[in-house]
């Protein structure tokens, strides 16, 4: 496949895609469930723009070249929500459930990642959180058992 | 000593060197590239991503079929959307490429956005195409499952490979350093057995000279005692002569008696010199051992002068003065062995002086030895003399036809140093001669 026609289907995508996705500043993005203020916190996309902002460019292991992410730390996240636990249970819109330390989001810049190369995650793609952990600053990280933990499509994460 | 066997030997003493560092860094980096190759990607997990594609194509088509809700029909169609879509990415649809499947899968993904529920497209079309999807899905599980299968055991292959060539070059490296510490245990060998060769020459050689020396002793000794047997035997050969000489008068008693002296006195001579001959001897064998204990010297010395008395009252002892001593001299030694050295210094005091002189004998202490100084006022020696007087057979000059074996000093200083003690000769005050007998003090001990 060459480069223009993947531009030219790029482009064909977004223009079907974009539309489809409101980019409703009230809706729920993400809920908080377990041990947070008052056992329930949800998250806006307002919400999320009112955090601070990070980004950094990492390889990821089912992607080539290194993609630009854009979002919020995932540390930051857990403290607005008044979070107390060591382990957290993230569960992602394609029912997929992993159990995630606490620990890995103070040692690492963990990422939940809104945008990738400057356009925003749909739920279609990995949308519309990434987990996303700095894999190319820590060589531990370059392992399975953490590849495991870049969950996509997040919806929930229940804190224990 | 370098050599052309020398020069082979240290080739192959580096060659072995080089070999076990260059397999030992072969191995390690072995060792390094099967650690890294031992990593799992995510990328190798394709039965769980494309069985995943699968189940979400099945949950759409359930959805569908149930007439679920708009919103729940929506939420499925995203996700099976997003799974096509992963199977887009690029390591994954390299792994399809390869596996020869991604032919038959490109364009599903574009077909189900133009049904998208969301741009009111029919369900009814998107419900077949969905179904289809199911069967394209199905038709190809296996392929995905053993491609993954041929690439984890061809991995494992590489990974066997690379184990098989780090153990051989250890293995290498292990036979190379054997042959190392072979040569080295080799070469230390020859080193030790050089070495005690060489020991075993420099005894021999040492053997050898004090053989030589021996026998050289025993040869002047030979001739010394030869001499001196001569001059005894003479004197009782001549009075023998006179006794039995035939004519004339009877022989008178006073001439019997007087011949009977001479010849005793020079039986006596003989018997000392066999004695100090004797003793000569068995100090060569180490044969002699001193038995150590407290002796008073003033009492030894005593006794000397009385058995001198009777054995050699020709040099008249009686010039021998004792100076008075109070205060005991008690001295760690052996008295026979003693005794024999201090007769032989009275005795040479009284040789080498003039028959008239005085003999002091004295007793005194320092802070560790018990010092006897006999002091003659004879012609005295030399430096030079008193440097050679301790060799052995060396007479005192000018006084060679004076009867003595020539090894009473060496005899004394011998049985002085056995004892922890030393003999010296030092010039008298006055003129004459000083020799000391020190033995150590009882307490110093």
């Amino acid at each position: 496949m060459n480069l223009r026609h993947r531009i030219t289907r790029i482009a064909l995508i977004a223009a079907l895609v974009l539309p489809a996705v409101p980019v409703a500043a009230e809706s729920v993005l993400l809920t908080l469930t377990g041990a947070v203020t008052d056992g329930r916190v949800e998250l806006t996309r307002a919400d999320f723009e009112a955090m601070d902002w990070h980004e950094f460019a990492t390889s990821t292991s089912v992607t080539d070249n290194r993609p630009e992410f854009r979002g919020v730390l995932m540390r930051d996240i857990l403290t607005r929500a008044g979070a107390e636990g060591s382990h957290v249970r993230a569960t992602a819109l394609n029912d997929y459930v992993i159990d995630i330390p606490v620990a890995d989001f103070h040692r690492f810049d963990v990422l939940a990642a809104l945008y990738m190369d400057g356009v925003p995650l749909s739920p279609r793609d990995k949308g519309p959180v990434w987990i996303v952990y700095p894999r190319d600053d820590h060589g531990i990280l370059a392992d399975i058992r953490y590849d495991m933990r870049w969950v996509w499509q997040l919806v929930a994460l229940h804190v224990q | 000593m370098t050599g052309p066997r020398e020069w082979i030997r240290y080739l192959g003493l580096g060659g072995l060197v080089l070999i076990c560092l260059g397999l030992s860094g072969l191995a390690a980096w072995q060792l390094v590239q099967l650690e890294r190759q031992m990593r799992i990607d995510a990328t190798e997990n394709m039965i769980w991503v494309f069985g995943q594609t699968q189940i979400e194509a099945l949950n759409l088509a359930l959805a569908l079929s149930d007439e679920a809700a708009p919103q729940q029909v929506q939420t499925r169609f995203d996700v099976l959307l997003s799974r096509l879509t992963l199977l887009e990415g690029g390591p994954q649809r390299r792994f399809l490429e390869d596996a020869g499947i991604s032919e038959t899968l490109a364009g599903w993904r574009s077909g189900l956005l133009a049904l998208d529920p969301a741009q009111g497209a029919d369900p009814v079309a998107l419900r077949a195409y969905v179904t289809a999807l199911v069967a394209a899905l199905r038709g190809k599980a296996s392929l995905v499952m053993s491609h993954e299968w041929q690439i984890q055991a061809a991995r494992l292959d590489r990974l066997g490979h690379l184990h098989r060539l780090a153990l051989a070059s250890i293995l290498g490296a292990a036979v190379a350093g054997m042959g190392l510490a072979t040569i080295l245990i080799d070469r230390e060998r020859r080193l030790m057995k050089g070495r005690l060769d060489r020991l075993r020459a420099e005894k021999l050689a040492g053997d050898l000279e004090r053989e030589r020396e021996t026998s050289e002793n025993h040869r002047r000794f030979a001739d010394l005692i030869a001499h001196q047997l001569r001059t005894p035997l003479a004197v009782i050969d001549s009075a023998m002569h006179r006794l039995t000489r035939r004519g004339t008068d009877p022989v008178p008693p006073e001439l019997i008696s007087e011949k009977a002296a001479v010849s005793r006195e020079a039986v006596a001579r003989l018997v000392k010199l066999t004695d100090t001959a004797l003793m000569m001897s068995r100090l060569e064998r180490d044969a002699v051992l001193p038995h150590l204990s407290a002796h008073d010297l003033r009492d030894l010395v005593t006794s000397v002068i009385d058995d001198l008395v009777v054995t050699a009252q020709d040099r008249d002892p009686s010039r021998i003065r004792q100076q008075a001593q109070a205060a005991p001299m008690v001295a760690l030694c052996d008295p026979a062995l003693t005794g024999e050295i201090l007769s032989n210094l009275l005795c040479n005091a009284l040789l080498y002086s003039p028959p008239d002189s005085r003999v002091d004998v004295g007793v005194s202490q320092t802070r560790t030895h018990i010092v006897c100084r006999v002091k003659d006022r004879g012609r005295g020696m030399s430096p030079e003399e008193i440097a050679r007087a301790f060799d052995r057979f060396r007479r005192g000059s000018g006084h060679e036809t004076l009867p003595g074996s020539g090894l009473g000093l060496t005899l004394a200083r011998h049985l002085a140093r056995m004892q922890g003690g030393e003999v010296s000769l030092t010039p008298r005050a006055g003129g004459g001669l000083t020799a000391a007998l020190y033995l150590p003090r009882e307490a110093s001990a």
